[in-house]
């Protein structure tokens, strides 16, 4: 089932609906209280009956329907139809690796959570269970703690690339801003995750940090004691280091995530620094496009497409299209149901 | 950066985006590649390495060795590499902290509208230098054992004391056998048991002679067991 993307320029192609002229054209409210055109509800059910004779009607139907509630093919033409601009190389890849090694984690994890118990008596005994008994227990646990150390050298590396890249440099500051603090909550996940097995090394090991977290100025004592969970390593502490490893942290690094691409998205991914646009000899980039032409956030695909109908994007070709936007989805299967 | 350095990157970022490609396929056929690399060595790591799992941890036995998983290390030989003990804290919170708030700040102090590396010599080389210094605190990390931890066999008898000198933190500035901070701030006591008696080993420690801190605060007991493992060194 491939998702259908709303090519604006292939509505023109469709014969008119009756009614639906004043739908096509700009400014019809989705719900329909300007009268002369059908209301959105009634698009949708002629739709069905346009489509529901086809054999592949239920998928197109599925995709119609999410469509129309959440213009996913909105989201999926900004995500995956957008350019990556010239020169960009393997190094690019170190990003979606950290994300595609930080899945791993939450699966891994999840997997372990199902048989591990974060109490101090039993914290030990699960783990002897997980390693010994499951079945492919000691494999998960091994790529969940490797998978660990890989991500903390892949974010590295990702690092690494944008700092001599020059990629934190307007108008990406923000998303280093973000970086800056995932690196932080990953180490945190390290530092977390390291108790819970409950062994002499952990055990002693996070002891120390705690002491040396303690002796920080000002906010470390205070900061030793919510981590510990009192002035002393208690019962309490494993649990609290539990919760923080498999739902606050990883919760936060989601999120951060998600805006992290977010900015990738709209921004855009940057060009290796030492690719040049061609340009005639002697002449400025400034002169070449010359001020007020719009420049990214202006051509770029809106994510949310929800900004209206005067949206404007230049077309491959250099022909001004309408962006995909939720009224969109709506009308799409009226012009799929021709030929029935 | 100025007005004109902006729009001048952007108008440039432009023309190279309308001459790259689409995202799908081209960019994702890269991506899956790296993933694949990716859980190949993961898996390869979890089969041959595994997870072993150590003793149970005990909060009343003092037989232990920190060691933090080794990306930690190199906060861990910051710890060691300033002795001491008022710096610290220094070292383990206020270096990082400083670190970390340079680190966030970096696109609002360096303003240099480069982007090539070779060009922004200052940037690059910082940036090199860190990387070398961590590589290398990192290294020094694995090689090391732990600042607690004392490797000199001893006999069974004395181990209750031995434990206690490795907690204490005299490694900060005595060297013990193979462990410590050789050419620290305290002698070393490889052999102090030999060079002195063992009432004067024990006044010692629980005085502190000069700038090292007096150690009462242990107890009686321990302090015996202090004194009794020093002592059996010569
Ligand atoms: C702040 C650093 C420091 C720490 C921590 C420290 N010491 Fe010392 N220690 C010294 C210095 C410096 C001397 C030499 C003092 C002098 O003679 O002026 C010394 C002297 C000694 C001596 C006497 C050695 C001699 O030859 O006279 C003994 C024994 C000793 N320390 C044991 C310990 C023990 C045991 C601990 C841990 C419980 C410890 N020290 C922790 C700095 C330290
Ligand atoms: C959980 C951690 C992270 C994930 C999943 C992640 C993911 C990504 C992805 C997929 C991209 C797209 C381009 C690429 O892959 O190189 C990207 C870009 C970027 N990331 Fe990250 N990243 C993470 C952490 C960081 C860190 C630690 C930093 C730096 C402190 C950082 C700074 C940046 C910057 C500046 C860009 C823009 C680069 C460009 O446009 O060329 N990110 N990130």
């Amino acid at each position: 089932m491939a998702l259908k993307i709303p090519i604006p320029g292939r509505k023109k192609e469709s014969a008119p609906e009756p009614g639906d002229g004043a739908a096509n054209g700009n400014g019809a409210s989705p719900n329909g209280t300007n009268g002369d055109g059908p209301t959105r509800a009634e698009k949708v059910a002629k739709a069905k009956q346009a489509t529901v004779h086809h054999g592949t009607a239920a998928a197109k139907n599925t995709t119609d329907w999410l469509d129309e509630r959440v213009n996913g093919t909105g989201i999926y033409t900004a995500m995956l139809s957008r350019k990556v601009p010239k020169g960009t190389n393997w190094f690019y890849t170190l990003g979606s690796s950290v994300m595609f090694i930080f899945s791993m984690q939450a699966i891994t994890g999840v997997f372990l959570a199902m048989y591990y118990t974060p109490s101090a008596t039993e914290a030990y005994s699960s783990i002897s269970h997980i390693t010994n008994e499951v079945f492919l227990g000691e494999f998960v646990r091994g790529l969940h703690k490797w998978g660990a150390s890989l991500m903390i050298i892949l974010i590295f590396l990702h690092m690494a690339r944008t700092f001599f890249f020059g990629a934190y440099k307007y108008p990406r500051e923000l998303n280093w801003v973000i970086g800056v603090v995932l690196i932080v909550l990953t180490m945190v996940m390290g530092l977390t995750g390291y108790l819970l097995p409950f062994d002499q090394r952990s055990f002693w090991a996070t002891i120390v940090a705690n002491n040396i977290t303690a002796s920080g100025p000002v906010l470390g004592p205070y900061l030793a004691d919510f981590l510990r969970a009192g002035p002393d390593f208690s019962a309490t502490t494993l649990s609290r280091f539990y919760a923080l490893h498999m739902l606050v942290v990883p919760g936060l690094i989601g999120g951060l995530i998600a805006a992290h691409l977010f900015l990738v998205v709209k921004l855009g991914t940057t060009a290796p620094p030492w690719v040049k646009a061609p340009r005639p000899k002697g002449s400025r980039p400034s002169e070449l496009v010359p001020a007020g032409v719009p420049m990214v956030d202006a051509t770029e695909m809106n994510l949310n497409g929800h900004s209206g109908n005067g949206h404007v994007e230049v077309s491959e070709n250099g022909a001004s299209l309408p962006t995909a936007e939720t009224d969109g989805a709506a009308e799409g299967p009226p012009s799929e149901g021709e030929a029935s | 950066m100025k007005a004109r350095d902006k729009e001048e990157y952007l108008s440039e970022y432009e023309i190279l985006k309308k001459k790259g490609k689409s995202f799908f396929p081209y960019a994702i056929v890269k991506d899956s590649v790296m993933f694949v690399l990716v859980a190949a060595v993961l898996i390869l790591m979890s089969i041959v390495m595994g997870a072993e799992q150590g003793p149970k941890a005990d909060p009343t036995t003092t037989t232990y060795v920190p060691r933090p998983e080794w990306y930690f290390f190199f906060l861990f030989e910051l710890l060691k590499v300033i002795k001491p003990p008022a710096l610290v804290p220094l070292a383990t919170i206020g270096i990082p902290t400083i670190c970390m708030i340079l680190l966030i700040l970096l696109p609002f102090y360096d303003r240099n509208p480069e982007r090539i590396p070779w060009k922004r010599p200052v940037a690059s080389i910082s940036g090199i230098l860190v990387i070398v210094a961590m590589g290398y605190l990192t290294y020094m990390g694995a090689s090391a054992g732990s600042p607690n931890e004392i490797e000199l066999e001893t006999a069974p008898e004395f181990e209750q004391g031995k434990q206690v000198v490795a907690q204490a933190g005299c490694l900060a500035c005595h060297n013990i056998g193979e462990n410590g901070a050789e050419g620290g701030l305290g002698p070393d006591l490889t052999e102090i048991g030999a060079m002195l008696p063992r009432e004067a080993i024990k006044r010692s420690v629980a005085i502190g002679p000069g700038i090292m801190p007096s150690y009462r605060g242990l107890g009686e007991k321990k302090l015996n067991e202090v004194a009794d493992y020093l002592a059996s060194l010569d």
